[in-house]
């Protein structure tokens, strides 16, 4: 009785996740295997075509390009965050109240404005090049946005507290007592560190990732502003069939081959991360 | 985790309030407008909601496409709508408009010849033009010494990664195919695939796709020239003295928003007397002065500014607009523009 009625707290979020996440998906998912007509409406028939119209070298493309660029958005994400993490973990309470609230404080700022203060910073007549004009290092200014690193550097810049948010969090509920161990055991800090910390914040870095990979993937916002929209990302492509193309159907396509191959990486990646502390395990 | 839950709850009670004061409100006649953003001059609004003794209510779209979207979804309450010329056309062909009442709109007739019976609703059965404009070429001439009357000028290699096109499937591709002497809007394979060819030779020139922040790369002069509309050269010249705008003589792209009424709209006649009000001389100087586009109203010259009877950004020759084509339909065809076009955003 008491279990049931605890359950029945769930009630309005699966009420809430069906409506709104469950119930759009499976249009979504419908509509991915209708027609359209000459003006745009969707037509009730059954056609797989727009899976079909996918598989072409354009569109294949796209997507490769954009899983690259989550990719590597995702591990320089984590090259940046980690020390970052472990350096506020390991500070003094007021250095970690601060450095958490230097992490967050951006997220007060919409993010439209925070991508658009970089393109006062790297435009031609931009803080970087006056000053790097100022020094006399260069002559003339460089093109520094509406070009792919930019873009990165945009992906980077917004997604760095989606990883450095779980990575704190994991060496926070780290037990230290293990490092204090090895310490008496007489272990370097860079062996307890790869045998420990390590693989005690893996849960940390796990979350971090997916939570990157994810948002990097499916973000349009900053190829359009930081990357003069001239490297189309798939989510570019999607919205696009949305509006200008009306092509329903596609757009509904590319949706569901982007959640399925996300969620298939996605799988990937947990297995490979864990089947390696398995194996890590059974060598010790 | 006590203090999220006030906030929620604090934050629950605040929706509740706003939804149900929405609801209340003052039984005044509400006029509901759906437009572009900033698309009125805020004074001569207030003049009509104090005039007719009735409420504004105004909210905005950022494309023709998601105006479609939500009066094809039904039920928005929208009395006035605002697409421009191909969307008037679309929706027509979707049967979303309501035939305008003329006897409501005397003022239509000071509406300039070359805006009436237009291509797109001929006989001005379900449209009337707000504003128009046409896409020509902006060019800095601190950095562009050349004289630019044509839009191979784009093509000229020492402008390399400072040209600029806007972010639009139907200018760009509809720019090429002018280039070449053909049709904004063909319907010709092979017209369509050399045009997106002509176009892949100046991929590398191009520093960035943009419409909405186009005229802050051309003010900041990041870019040196581009496809710019005109009445967006009209702005970018008032910041930066060194932009000049032309019409090339292959012809442009002429575009306008338009006053319409959707099928089932609530207001109907109320949304007419505001399209006569704005047409009034008087209201319509006053409104296009602050706004700063194009006025089509005929009568409106003697009320404006010299400053803005003299703009030839705002107020384009004869000859100038005897060189444009309206942006057509283009059937089933426009899944291939939309693939090209995809190819051309992704340099593939």
């Amino acid at each position: 009785m008491r279990r049931w009625r605890s359950s029945l707290g769930l009630l309005p979020v699966l009420f809430w996740l069906s409506l709104f996440l469950v119930v759009p998906m499976l249009i979504v998912v419908v509509i991915s295997f209708m027609g359209r007509d000459e003006m745009g409406n969707v037509v009730f028939t059954f056609q797989a075509s727009s899976y079909a119209t996918f598989f072409d070298s354009l569109y294949l493309g796209i997507y490769w390009d954009t899983i690259v660029l989550s990719v590597v958005t995702t591990v320089l994400c984590l090259l940046f965050s980690y020390p970052l993490a472990y350096y506020i973990a390991n500070a003094g309470p007021r250095m970690q109240t601060w450095g958490l609230a230097l992490i967050t404080i951006p997220f007060w700022i919409n993010f439209l404005i925070r991508t658009y203060a970089w393109v006062l910073l790297l435009r031609t007549q931009g803080v970087v090049n006056n000053l790097l004009i100022q020094f006399g290092w260069i002559h003339e200014p460089l093109q520094l946005l509406y070009t792919k690193g930019a873009v990165l550097l945009g992906m980077v810049y917004t997604f760095i507290p989606f990883m450095v948010l779980p990575i704190y969090v994991a060496l926070e509920q780290m037990d230290k007592r293990l490092l204090e161990a090895a310490d008496d055991l007489g272990a370097t800090r860079w062996k307890s560190f790869w045998h420990i910390t390590l693989p005690q914040t893996k849960s940390g870095i796990m979350t971090g990732s997916v939570l990157v990979y994810v948002s990097t993937s499916g973000m349009f916002v900053v190829t359009d502003i930081l990357g003069g929209a001239k490297s189309a990302m798939i989510s570019n492509i999607i919205q696009s069939q949305f509006l200008g193309a009306r092509n329903w159907p596609f757009g509904a396509a590319l949706s569901v081959i982007f959640v399925i191959t996300s969620l298939v990486l996605i799988a990937l990646f947990n297995r490979a991360m864990t089947s390696k502390h398995l194996a890590a395990k059974e060598g010790r | 985790m006590k203090k999220m839950k006030w906030a929620g709850i604090v934050l629950a009670a605040g929706l509740a309030l706003s939804v149900l004061s929405g609801c209340g409100g003052s039984s005044k006649e509400t006029l509901n407008i759906y437009s572009w953003a900033d698309n009125f001059d805020a004074d001569v609004l207030a003049a009509f909601e104090q005039e007719f003794d009735v409420r504004i209510n105004y909210d905005v779209f950022a494309n023709n496409e998601d105006l479609l979207a939500k009066i094809k979804a039904g039920g928005s309450g929208y009395d006035l709508i605002q697409p421009s010329d191909y969307m008037v056309a679309t929706m027509i062909k979707q049967d979303l408009l309501a035939p305008l009442n003329k006897d409501n709109i005397p003022n239509f007739e000071y509406v300039s010849d070359s805006y009436k019976d237009p291509s797109y609703d001929p006989g001005n059965q379900y449209s009337i033009v707000y504003t128009s404009g046409v896409t020509g070429i902006a060019y800095n001439t601190k950095y562009v010494k050349a004289e630019i009357d044509s839009w191979e000028d784009l093509w000229n290699p020492e402008y390399e990664g400072k040209v600029l096109l806007l972010d639009d499937n139907r200018e760009v591709i509809g720019m090429a195919l002018k280039k070449a002497g053909n049709s904004n809007s063909s319907t010709d394979e092979s017209e369509i695939t050399s045009a997106v060819d002509d176009l892949k030779a100046l991929l590398p020139s191009v520093l960035a796709f943009d419409t909405d922040n186009i005229k802050q790369k051309m003010i900041q002069e990041e870019g040196w020239i581009g496809t710019v509309w005109s009445g967006d050269a009209s702005y970018i010249a008032k910041d930066n003295p060194d932009v000049a705008f032309v019409v090339p003589k292959e012809g442009g792209t002429i575009w306008s928003d338009n006053y319409a009424i959707p099928k089932g709209a609530k207001n109907q006649e109320l949304a007419e007397k505001f399209i006569n009000f704005m047409l009034d001389p008087e209201n319509s100087a006053k409104n296009y002065e602050s706004i700063g586009y194009s006025d089509p109203n005929t009568k409106a010259h003697e009320f404006h500014s010299e400053e803005y009877n003299n703009d030839k950004m705002i107020n384009l020759s004869e000859d100038e607009l005897s060189r444009t084509e309206w942006l057509g339909d283009v059937g089933d065809k426009l899944q291939l523009y939309d693939r090209f076009w995809t190819e051309l955003k992704s340099g593939r």
